[in-house]
């Protein structure tokens, strides 16, 4: 009648060391059918078999794995696959292999959109990575009790909307908007300059809509470092400038490569940025993209398109997923 | 002279020197980030269509927006779309959580990988492809695509929100449940679940919000009419100035604020720790 098990501290208190007999599974357990339903006797003699359990996790799985298996790898295989196919008469997409959007994508007119949506998407990285770095610096090692409070500041505008965002930050450019006419004021700029309809304000929109995933990594990495390095730069004599280049930089690395992946994965698709910010002659990808979806119901070349830009971005990760690994070799040594 | 040695060594002691630039890029920083959504804010009020000249306050772009029937269909579907998504989400996100954390066999580790694709692709890729999906189907751009499309799209967040609150859970208090004659599946839904209720009612609740806002997938999967409530503020902003975005954006970004708020509440509600942290789960 009292199973071995019995004796086991109540379920409440957390045992303070593992309990080597109840980790490991009874081996001799039949794994057949489960014991534990319609058994008369009291529990605990016998657990579950651990294929049992097992199971139980599998199907749990399932029905997601087959709705993401369906609706998330299955619609990016048909992408792939329309890159290679045709449109009909009527304008409806036909499957099958032709390589002419492949080759279409190597026109001068293509090839100069996806050199500069990468020049837009890598000067966002750059400009965000300035922004972010002294305000994640200056939150995270000044901030004090208000750490938090700031940081939840931050973050909070970003889940506002991203369009009503994006159509404030086009009134705050605008020609007569606040930012010019503080600028013309302070005489930063003249009549004649504007943000709105060029590329610095495509670029503008961009850091607004993504600076966010740059601070908080940044801020993450740089909570985490030891403060102590930077005294002990500063005691070696070494100025502000030379102390973040060669301590707090290196050491925050990593999460400045990863705040650049974030920034820059989004940045490339966005089309919404240059189409309120920028003029005809800014357009992304991803503005070419929605073009070929909506006005030019070419589905196959916007699939071309589609996969010209993973492809881009699949590289880049490449690169960063080398050097995080190079990272965490010589952090090993 | 001795007060320029004490500061001079207090300065070389480092981080309680205040670095003023860093502090003037942040308050700058700071400035710009409210600045727009402080505008949208007040001349969602302005009397006059303007948008550089704030005359006098006046509710009229409010009313606008609530006798612009468009507006309100769009708003009802927005908020249909967000509910069935997050409870579908919520379903299938949770269930496969569990597993991915508690089970150890390749098809947890695959469906580990197929999770991370959303959270690394741009939005315009998932949504062309699930436009291509439904279209290859045969399926009509509907409010029922993009509910299909907001759901693939949360169970990612779901998962990713709870797995570390369901790795940090000790797994002896469910063997503990079975020592005492519950069976898996008893645990797992009497202490299991009952102990995650907090994370999955918060990330509901985020969910809910990240969904409502959501455009892009919007864009792509939805029909004509009635359209999200983010896509018609998307054909609005694209034809000049409309001041009733500005009322709809202000009630959008308090809506917001109350959910992400009430999402960081829900786990002090139950009186314990283990909700959402804004900084590691997006």
């Amino acid at each position: 009648m009292a199973p071995q098990n019995v004796s086991r501290p109540a379920p409440h208190s957390d045992p303070p060391h593992p309990d080597p007999q109840h980790t490991d599974p009874p081996h001799s357990a039949p794994p057949a059918a489960d014991p534990q339903r319609n058994d008369p006797r009291p529990a605990g003699t016998q657990r579950p078999s651990p294929v049992a359990g097992r199971r139980l996790w599998a199907w749990l799985m399932l029905p997601g794995i087959l709705w993401m298996a369906a609706f998330l790898v299955g619609s990016l295989v048909l992408v792939a696959m329309l890159a290679f196919g045709t449109t009909d008469p009527l304008g409806n997409p036909r499957f099958g292999f032709n390589p002419e959007n492949i080759a279409a994508l190597a026109e001068p007119a293509y090839r100069s959109v996806l050199l500069r949506s990468l020049g837009y998407a890598l000067l966002t990285c750059l400009i965000c990575l300035l922004v972010a770095y002294p305000v994640a610096y200056a939150i995270a090692l000044h901030g004090g009790r208000f750490k938090t409070l700031l940081i939840a500041a931050i973050v909070v505008p970003f889940f506002a909307n991203y369009l009503v965002r994006m159509y404030g930050w086009s009134v705050v450019l605008s020609d007569d908007g606040p930012l010019l006419r503080a600028l013309r004021a302070v005489g930063l700029a003249d009549d004649g300059t504007r943000i709105l309809q060029t590329g610095g304000g495509v670029v503008a929109g961009l850091v607004y809509g993504f600076v966010v995933f740059m601070i908080i990594p940044l801020y993450a990495a740089l909570e985490r470092m030891d403060v102590s390095l930077i005294e002990a730069g500063r005691d070696l004599y070494g100025g502000p400038l030379r102390t973040f280049f060669h301590v707090t930089l290196p050491a925050t690395r990593q999460g400045a490569a990863a705040g650049c992946v974030l920034v820059f994965l989004p940045a490339m698709g966005d089309f919404v940025s240059a189409q309120l910010l920028g003029g005809p002659d800014q357009i992304m990808i991803g503005n070419l993209i929605q073009d070929k979806f909506f006005q030019g119901q070419n589905w196959p070349l916007g699939s071309a398109l589609t996969m010209l830009m993973m492809a881009v971005l699949f590289l880049g990760m490449l690169g960063y997923l080398r050097r995080a690994r190079k990272d965490e070799a010589g952090a090993v040594r | 002279m001795t007060l320029r040695t004490e500061g001079a060594r207090r300065a070389r002691r480092g981080t309680d020197r205040r670095p003023r630039f860093a502090l003037a890029v942040t308050v700058a920083f700071f400035a710009l980030l409210y600045l727009p959504i402080g505008v949208v804010v007040l001349f969602s009020f302005n009397s006059q269509k303007s948008l550089t000249v704030f005359k006098d306050f006046s509710s009229r772009w409010y009313e606008a927006f609530f006798r612009d029937q468009l507006l309100l269909d769009s708003l009802g579907m927005s908020l249909q779309v967000s509910l069935v998504a997050t409870a579908g989400s919520l379903v299938l996100g949770v269930a496969l959580a569990l597993g991915l954390v508690r089970s150890r066999d390749r098809l947890g580790s695959l469906a580990g990988l197929i999770m991370l694709i959303p959270l690394i692709t741009p939005e315009i890729v998932t949504g062309v492809a699930a436009m291509l999906l439904f279209k290859g189907m045969g399926v009509p751009l509907s409010t029922g695509t993009v509910m299909l499309a907001e759901i693939t799209f949360s169970i990612s967040y779901v998962t990713v929100i709870l797995r570390s609150r369901i790795a940090a859970l000790n797994p002896e208090v469910e063997e503990a449940a079975m020592d005492l004659g519950a069976t898996r599946w008893q645990a797992l839904r009497l202490v299991t679940l009952p102990a995650l209720l907090p994370s999955i009612l918060a990330s509901a609740v985020l969910i809910f919000a990240l969904v409502f806002d959501d455009f892009v997938l919007a864009y792509f999967t939805t029909g004509v009419d009635p359209q999200p409530l983010s896509v018609r503020i998307y054909s609005a902003i694209r034809f000049g100035v409309q001041p009733t975005i500005n009322a709809v954006g202000t009630l959008m970004l308090f809506g917001s604020i109350a959910l992400i708020a009430l999402a960081l509440f829900i786990p002090r509600l139950f009186g314990r720790r283990g909700g959402i942290d804004l900084l590691s789960g997006k």
